[in-house]
């Protein structure tokens, strides 16, 4: 009897190492489609809804779909895309521009000023919880002069006007699908209608976006037949789906470490484009021990660029010495010259006696886990051995999820880190944002000198005039410390072999045009 | 002594039973000897990335310099566990503490006295009880991680688990007082005019209090799992107040996918071995002491003993 | 009160449902609305400035006395009305269809697995009792309790996932299949049937094996326990002694007497588990990237969405007290003795 329980046992054995067996021969590879591009991502939509939406991963989602009267369709130039052109007035206060003609929504609706207009004053009707319509702050009114010219009228002079217009709080919507005072749910795909090369079939939140072709599209058709946007929580699971096949191609964001792994193996390219996305310390210059000029003078003296970028990021960044990221016209390396490229400890011990505090001096440093990637811990973890070891410093790192984080900055927070992709591709954005009096982040700054800087450069009439005002406020900016530059991220797309044309997107504009990538 | 008698049953039990006990208790005090020694005993310190300015490697294998091999942030994976020990026992026991003074006393207050008392606070912690208790836990750590004064401590992840445990001990404790209430000695104590507070003091409390020693130790592995899953879902302790296995874990998921399996093999072996020998010397101490207890995964209890199974006692 | 009819006790339980949810909803709002902070702003983030924040709270009535606060948000979950979550406006209603949906495929697996493995070990060890077989089951039992699921998941990826590349270790199903896939109840493995897309099936299925393997194995620990001690029980009782005394073979004795005896327990415990089960989801789906709806709580507990948080706690909430009775009632209908 025993001996038959014990049979019994040895069948389910057997059994259970069959279907082990099966499970091995049919090693997984995932199901593969021939023209639809199945792209992964470690970010999450906040809403598809133009009008709602100030975060790149929704934008990344809306750029298949929308398109604005300006636009990057190759490279980081700006170029009129649903419009023909633009025209401003001597005050640079007021713009009129001449709208494409024939060019119709997914659903065959055609685009019109009115459209234009509905878009404009829908945006700032609705003023999203995410305010996006901050960005048309300096719109006083739209209106329309015939069924193809629009006219914007600002409030202030305004030279960068065009690149607003390239920004999702400028996306032309369908006046006949979007509600004018609402903002469309994430769902309802059959409302949101756009002019852009895809029409979005399928979302599901947090999960998948699905997009297919749009019939109505007046440009060049895409090169692939449709497109997968896949959302992971982890890169690392991102990571092993790539490995397998699941997906073909991944872009934002991958641990340093993965990145590194990925590019020795064969079955992957690893695409490294030009990169604008920056990461910065700020200082909240109103809060001790902060408020002492040399004491941040001291912290720019020690930050430890190299290392983080050959240590925590395997030299998937570069150090950077400007709140503008090289690469783009304007650019100066301001606290090169005015802090050394390396660490100067001899300086940086000057600058404290010259503080009058007592050393080593108890800072604390404030950072966020995930919303910048998991190496965020490590960058930071790098700062403070640079500070603590030399003697200057004692330093009490403390951390929380960006939800809170983004919520307290300069309100609570003496220093903390911060990182930025642009609005557009331009030093204006990367300037303006960071030095303006009463920016974003609370931290206190605010010096006449550099208003008066900024007002110049918003007004200048040609590009080099602007050029030199914003290398002056990047000078300033240096000098007067509200923030450290340290890093500029390239963009980072893996792929499989087969894909092709990720090259052609990756450049300082940061648009993932999955239009032009085919397998 | 509570221990000395719950564990002469241990003595006198069948071999199997006695060798898992014993074995239990082995790797618990390892442990505690490994908590009490870190400094003495690990090569490194927890946050420890160089040593005579020489850097140590980055995902470094185990090694002759590195036993356990070391993490992303050239820290020495062997120091993490060790000093990790540190963190788990420390903020276990803060746990325990909390909710046995919470608990202890709710239970035998509302014991005791019954009435509306009694099935208010037994409604309210049944309900509670039925709840998972991560979740709790989650949002209370959550909740307190807002106010940053707090935020992210060992006391706050103590707290959170001790508001997932005060249920339990009230439970334990009540439903032990209303048997022991009826008991002929207390009721010749209350018969004879002894006030309450000295009924309760001198003759319920400590009958009742021995039922606790395996329920504690049995929830001292419950909850080293609990705080490790709240340092996985990154509510636990900040990773630069102290080492803590499940956060290390946590940080592990990246590694894995590259088959670096050390920075997460082995915060997770320690989990496990420690969570083993807590809850073989609580099974012993259970199995002898109150063999209708009956234990539900996570360290929660069956109180009435479960349809049609009667545990025989060994 | 063991002389009370089963429809008097039924009536008596139903009752108490009342007291449980509102107090388990109490708490929910409690610990969420009453906590210090200011919930919009935290779930907004920094683009905004105070004169947004303002209306919004308005439109959520966040500005309004608690105890009006408090009678809303009950009337609310009376009307089935559960929110709107303030991160990225999706109704909670969807939340619990979508990801919902996905828990109830992983943890239905997952069950189905512990039951199968745990019944069986503790049938083994139980038949052969002191034994190393006996042992071995044990020990496998203590282990598995002290395992975290993460650690296991972690773990099961990287030998399945990275080393032999067997099976996939994130999400429901392949990007492709999901794309495709018609959804009818959200459940993929249902929705594969039901189109009859075999391919599918057999990519959703894939999808589950790691983490239901790893969810049923932790909760095993249970079954085995409690399968061994009924085997061990019924063993020695008086009708299995008839039995084997009439000189039935052992192995019947052992399959359909002891066996149908030692499930009916089994049976129960399956519902009291839930709670553990649901936490224990929360960390597979975590580490699984399962998209169910502890996945979608710890995304949005990251992102401070007090309204999402609440939604999903009280969906929970919902759901263990449901259980409870249903539990309760097969209690008492199993077996008439059990009349609390």
């Amino acid at each position: 009897m025993k001996r038959r329980f014990r049979w019994a046992l040895a069948v389910l054995t057997v059994a259970l190492a069959a279907i082990a067996a099966v499970v091995a021969t049919t090693a997984y590879g995932g199901a593969r489609s021939s023209g639809i591009i199945i792209d992964g991502t470690t970010g999450t939509v906040v809403n598809i809804d133009p009008a709602n939406q100030y975060d790149y991963d929704s934008f990344t989602v809306d750029l298949n779909i929308f398109q604005g009267l300006y636009g990057f369709p190759h490279g980081a130039k700006l170029q009129p895309v649903l419009a023909t052109g633009c025209s401003h007035s001597a005050n640079l206060k007021t713009w009129t521009c001449q709208l494409r003609h024939g060019v119709k929504f997914s659903n065959g609706d055609p685009m019109t000023s009115a459209d234009v207009k509905y878009s404009f004053d829908r945006v700032l009707k609705i003023k999203g919880d995410q305010g996006i319509y901050t960005l048309l702050s300096d719109l006083k009114s739209t209106t329309t002069s015939g069924k193809y010219t629009v006219v914007f009228h600002l409030k202030a002079p305004f030279s960068v006007w065009p690149y607003i217009l390239s920004t999702n709080a400028g996306y032309v919507v369908d006046h006949k699908t979007f509600p004018a005072d609402k903002i469309l749910a994430n769902t309802d795909t059959a409302h949101m209608i756009g002019t852009g090369p895809y029409v979005l079939t399928k979302f599901t939140p947090s999960q998948q976006a699905v997009f297919g072709l749009n019939k109505n599209y007046w440009g060049p058709k895409p090169k692939n037949s449709g497109l997968i946007i896949n959302y992971f929580t982890k890169s690392s699971t991102m990571k092993l789906a790539l490995e397998q096949g699941q997906l073909d191609m991944a872009f934002q964001t991958f641990a340093p470490n993965e990145i590194a792994a990925m590019q020795k193996e064969k079955s992957l390219t690893v695409h490294s484009g030009h990169g604008v996305v920056i990461r910065y310390l700020v200082f909240n210059v109103k809060r001790p021990p902060f408020n002492n000029l040399n004491v941040r003078k001291a912290i720019a003296y020690l930050m430890p660029r190299q290392t983080i970028a050959s240590r925590v990021y395997h030299g998937t960044v570069e150090p950077l010495y400007s709140m503008v990221p090289k690469g783009l016209p304007g650019q100066t390396d301001a606290f090169k010259t005015v802090y050394g490229a390396q660490p100067n400890l001899a300086k940086a011990k000057a600058a404290m006696k010259a503080a009058h505090v007592k050393t080593p001096l108890a800072i604390t440093l404030w950072w966020t886990p995930s919303h910048y990637g998991d190496a965020s811990a490590d960058e930071y973890a790098e700062i403070q051995r640079a500070l603590d070891a030399s003697h200057l410093f004692k330093v009490t790192l403390k951390s929380a999820e960006w939800a809170q984080y983004s919520g307290a900055l300069g309100k609570q927070y003496g220093a903390f880190q911060l990182g930025w992709f642009p609005d557009y591709p331009d030093a204006d954005d990367y300037t303006v944002s960071f030095y303006q009096t009463g920016s974003f982040y609370s931290n206190g700054y605010s010096s006449k000198k550099m208003d008066g800087l900024i007002a110049k450069e918003r007004a200048a009439k040609t590009d080099a005039s602007r050029y030199s005002y914003l290398k002056q406020m990047q000078l300033l900016g240096a000098q007067d410390l509200p923030t450290i530059p340290y890093w500029q991220g390239n963009m980072i797309a893996v792929s499989q072999k087969n894909v092709q044309g990720i090259n052609n997107t990756l450049d300082a504009a940061y648009y993932m045009r999955f239009w032009l990538i085919s397998k | 002594m509570a221990l000395g008698r719950a564990t002469k049953p241990i003595r006198e039990a069948s071999g199997i039973a006695r060798v898992m006990f014993w074995s239990g208790v082995t790797i618990t005090l390892l442990f505690v000897l490994m908590a009490i020694l870190a400094p003495v005993i690990s090569p490194y310190g927890f946050n420890q990335y160089e040593s005579n300015g020489h850097r140590f490697p980055q995902l470094a294998h185990p090694s002759s310099a590195h036993l356990l091999g070391t993490t992303v942030q050239s820290v020495d994976v062997l120091a993490r566990v060790i000093y990790g020990t540190q963190t788990e026992l420390e903020v276990v026991a803060i746990a325990l503490a909390m909710s046995l003074v919470v608990g202890v006393p709710l239970g035998l207050l509302s014991g005791y006295f019954g009435g509306i008392l009694d099935r208010i606070l037994v409604l309210i912690m049944d309900a509670i009880f039925a709840f998972p208790y991560l979740l709790i836990a989650i949002v209370i750590a959550f909740v307190l991680s807002t106010n940053s004064s707090i935020g992210g401590g060992i006391l706050t992840a103590a707290i959170a688990i001790t508001a997932a445990y005060v249920p339990l001990y009230f439970r334990v404790v009540r439903n032990h007082v209303i048997s022991v209430r009826e008991e002929p000695y207390v009721d010749a104590a209350r018969a004879l005019g002894a006030r309450p507070r000295t009924v309760i003091r001198k003759y319920v409390f400590f009958n009742v209090v021995q039922n606790v020693p395996p329920i504690a130790t049995l929830n001292a592995a419950d909850a080293i799992l609990l705080l490790a899953a709240l340092g996985f879902l990154g509510y636990g302790i900040q990773p630069s107040q102290g080492a803590e296995w499940g956060y290390d874990v946590s940080r592990a998921v990246s590694d894995a996918t590259n088959g670096i399996w050390w920075t997460g093999l082995f915060p997770g072996l320690a989990i496990v071995l420690l969570v083993t020998g807590l809850t073989l010397v609580g099974e012993g101490l259970n199995e002898t002491i109150n063999p209708v207890l009956r234990r539900r995964r996570f360290g929660r209890f069956e109180f009435e003993p479960v349809p049609g199974a009667v545990e025989e006692a060994e | 009160m063991t002389g009370t009819s089963l429809r008097t006790y039924l009536i008596t339980r139903l009752a108490l449902v009342v007291p449980m949810v509102l107090i388990l909803l109490t708490l929910v709002f409690l610990l969420l609305r009453v906590a210090p902070g200011n919930p919009i702003e935290a779930a907004l983030g920094g683009h905004v400035p105070p004169s947004v924040v303002k209306p919004i709270e308005h439109r959520l009535g966040f500005d309004k006395p608690i105890l009006t606060q408090y009678g809303e948000y009950l009337w609310n979950i009376v009307r089935g009305n559960f929110g709107t979550t303030i991160t990225d406006n999706r109704p909670l209603s969807q939340i619990i269809a979508q990801n919902g949906a996905a828990t109830l495929e992983l943890t239905f697996f997952a069950m189905l697995i512990a039951i199968v493995v745990g019944v069986l070990i503790g049938l083994v060890a139980g038949r052969y009792r002191d034994t190393p077989i006996d042992i071995g089951g044990r020990l496998f039992g203590v282990f598995v309790y002290a395992t975290p699921p993460f650690f296991l998941g972690l773990m099961a990826q990287l030998v399945f996932g990275v080393w032999l590349g067997w099976l996939p270790t994130s999400d429901q199903a392949s990007p492709l299949t999901q794309a495709l896939l018609q959804t009818h109840t959200n459940i993929y493995f249902v929705d594969a049937i039901w189109d009859g897309n075999w391919g599918a099936l057999w990519d959703v299925v894939q999808h589950l094996i790691l983490p239901a393997s790893t969810l049923g194995l932790i909760t095993a620990g249970v079954f085995i326990r409690l399968t061994r001690v009924n085997v061990i029980r019924t063993l020695r009782d008086d009708y299995i002694e008839a039995a084997r005394a009439r000189g039935i073979v052992e192995r019947r004795v052992v399959f359909s007497h002891a066996f149908k005896n030692a499930l009916v327990p089994v049976i129960t415990v399956v519902g009291l588990n839930l709670a553990i089960l649901l936490g224990g989801a929360v960390l597979t789906e975590e580490t699984f990237n399962w998209p169910g709806i502890g996945h979608e709580l710890v995304l949005y507990l990251q992102d401070r969405d007090y309204t999402a948080v609440q939604g999903i706690m009280i969906v929970f909430a919902l759901v263990v007290v449901a259980v409870s009775v249903l539990v309760d009632f097969l209690n008492a209908f199993v077996d008439p003795r059990i009349r609390y």
